[in-house]
């Protein structure tokens, strides 16, 4: 007797879509995720410091986190990086619940027993994992009703499409979805680590060999501009804490980020160096002042996701291109819903917002499409779609009024227990 | 995963005219329908026969010269439908009639609309036992003509609602 619990459209529910990169959070109904903050944080082990000093902290078990930008932010002592998420997959369940008790105080600023909660999950998210998430929010958040939807079902919704092929490629991995008729068709998931994540990888080692040193703004005291390629000139902050190596390691990642939406574009025919010689070059400043123009390298550096043959530092390359993530997914399918699928090839995911991504993934697609069948590469131009549209299709979803009998309510959890979150989201 | 949208009995009763034939007399027979359209009610809680939004077998000839475009003219721009449209097709053998359920959702429509119309398509289905052809379109292009009509039917097809394709 779920139905009628709720009433009208209002249900007040909270949408969770968890990236491996950030975590979008926010109500239902609404066009866009409140927040939107790394889902890496800051973990101190053992805290001694008994007093509280700031309230951006969340402890659990003795342990510190520090969570969002700008706490994560702080140099701190011993203070290592680490993400709650293993291959998609909630793997360290302190740290998710810490990450989950900031959200309610700092951005819903509500107690979680008032909210339904429809969160997203990897489409190979496993049975007991699902479980345990369950119970977790119903037993420890009491929450009054939760779903789970599969990312790649809600972005085909959200592109209109029952029936398509979601490319998602985000920072640790990319991923082709075969969706059907709603469903997730399991057996023609196929997964590539070459994604956002292995790019900032490449220009780490294009810095090394061109030794461009990497420092992130939280050492800067004062820099003075220079010329362009000449050393920088800037002062190291005193009395900085003895970070940790994850810590500095993910500070760096955030300069290379930066530099890759910048500088970075994928070649829109497979990279040739002639080519790639007349490639307009692109300014770009380091924090530390450090500037310089980079021309064939824009090209270079992502071509590894499209052709990794060519990659220094892949053992064995049996790794998949972006191009081939896809056919082989598709290839995995049954015969007669292969024309469905490249009919609709729904391209997502932050990493795909490189320059020149979907152009390329087209050409390398026509080559490879069955004569007898149309492809169709769908790719939002918004920004905020491409990076939200799991988290924004879930809000329309938990926002319906005719979604109230969806959710597995609170009675329904006490009377069937845990295992119902595999009959009630499939 | 479905949003909880429900079908009416009125579009349950319109799918089974159209499927099952019975001997009719003249009269009848116009009065049967070729294509028809479906949508989402005011308040998004039920999939409805949108009104107005149909060519009966009797207007063939008379009003409707040629039904398959004047179908795909009916499909809105910039919002999503459900349709389904009788075909009339030639193979080597014979002359065949089926039905089509079309599931419509222009790229152009709004994100809510499509999210509502891509996860409420199950429900609908599931009252549409037995149709043989289901399309998805998210543009004109997919369906504009008979020869692409054809194409998605798949098969050995000489000719689509009498025209050579």
């Amino acid at each position: 007797m779920s139905g009628g619990v709720y009433g009208g459209d209002e249900v007040g529910a909270l949408v969770f879509d968890i990236g491996s990169f950030s975590i979008r959070t926010g109500y239902a109904g609404e066009d866009c995720p409140k927040a939107d903050f790394p889902t890496t944080v800051g973990l101190l082990p053992h805290d001694e410091s008994a007093m509280e000093i700031d309230g951006d902290k969340e402890k659990k078990a003795g342990k510190t986190y520090y969570i969002d930008t700008n706490s994560l932010h702080v140099p701190r002592e011993n203070t290592e990086v680490i993400s709650p998420l293993k291959n998609g997959m909630i793997e360290d369940w302190d740290c998710f619940q810490a990450i989950l008790d900031h959200t309610y105080s700092k951005h819903i600023k509500s107690e979680p027993n008032l909210h339904p909660v429809l969160m997203s999950e990897a489409p190979w998210n496993t049975r007991a994992k699902r479980e345990k998430l369950t119970e977790l929010m119903f037993e420890h958040y009491n929450i009054a009703a939760f779903f789970l939807c599969k990312t790649a079902v809600l972005t085909a919704f959200a592109n209109g499409r029952s029936t398509g092929l979601v490319l998602d490629s985000g920072a640790t991995h990319t991923t082709a979805i075969p969706v059907h008729d709603g469903y997730v068709l399991q057996q023609g998931i196929v997964k590539s680590p070459l994604a956002g994540d292995f790019i900032s990888m490449q220009c780490r080692e294009l810095f090394q060999e061109m030794s461009t040193e990497i420092v992130p703004p939280y050492m800067i005291a004062a820099k003075e501009a220079v010329r362009e390629g000449a050393p920088p000139n800037w002062k190291k902050k005193e009395k900085l804490p003895q970070v940790s190596k994850s810590w500095h390691h993910y500070m760096c990642n955030e300069v290379i980020q930066d530099f890759q939406a910048s500088v970075l574009q994928v070649s829109d025919s497979p990279y040739d160096e002639q080519v790639a010689a007349q490639m307009p070059t692109v300014h770009y400043e380091m924090p530390n002042g450090y500037n310089t123009d980079y021309g064939a390298e824009r090209l270079r550096i992502p071509e590894g996701l499209f052709d990794p043959s060519n990659v220094k530092g892949l053992s064995g390359n049996t790794m998949l291109g972006v191009g081939h993530v896809v056919t082989t997914s598709i290839g995995m399918c049954d015969i007669d819903i292969r024309p469905g699928l490249y009919g609709s090839v729904i391209v997502t995911g932050g990493n795909t917002l490189l320059q020149g991504f979907t152009d390329r993934l087209n050409r390398e697609l026509s080559q490879k499409t069955p004569p007898s069948m149309r492809l169709k590469l769908i790719a939002s131009n918004s920004t905020m779609e491409r990076r939200f549209s799991p988290w924004i299709g879930g809000s329309i979803l938990a926002s319906l009024g005719t979604f109230q009998q969806m959710w597995i309510s609170k009675q329904e959890y006490e009377e069937g227990g845990k295992q119902c979150v595999e009959r009630k989201c499939p | 995963m479905a949003s909880g949208v429900t079908v009416t009995d009125e579009v349950i009763r319109v799918f089974n005219d159209m499927k099952v034939r019975k001997c009719s007399s003249q009269e009848e027979i116009k009065k049967r329908k070729k294509a028809v359209l479906f949508c989402l009610s005011d308040d998004k809680k039920y999939i409805i026969l949108e009104a107005g939004k149909e060519i009966l077998v009797g207007d063939i000839g008379e009003t409707v010269d040629d039904p398959y475009k004047t179908f795909i003219s009916m499909l809105p721009k910039d919002d999503c439908r459900y349709a389904l449209y009788d075909v009339c097709y030639d193979t080597h053998e014979t002359r065949k009639e089926d039905l089509v359920f079309l599931f419509w959702a222009p790229d152009s429509a709004s994100l809510k609309s499509k999210m509502i119309y891509a996860s409420s398509k199950d429900a609908i289905k599931k009252k549409f036992p037995g149709v043989k052809h289901e399309l998805q379109a998210n543009n004109i292009e997919d369906i504009r003509d008979h020869r692409e009509l054809a194409a998605k039917l798949g098969g050995q097809i000489l000719k689509v609602e009498g025209k050579i394709v």
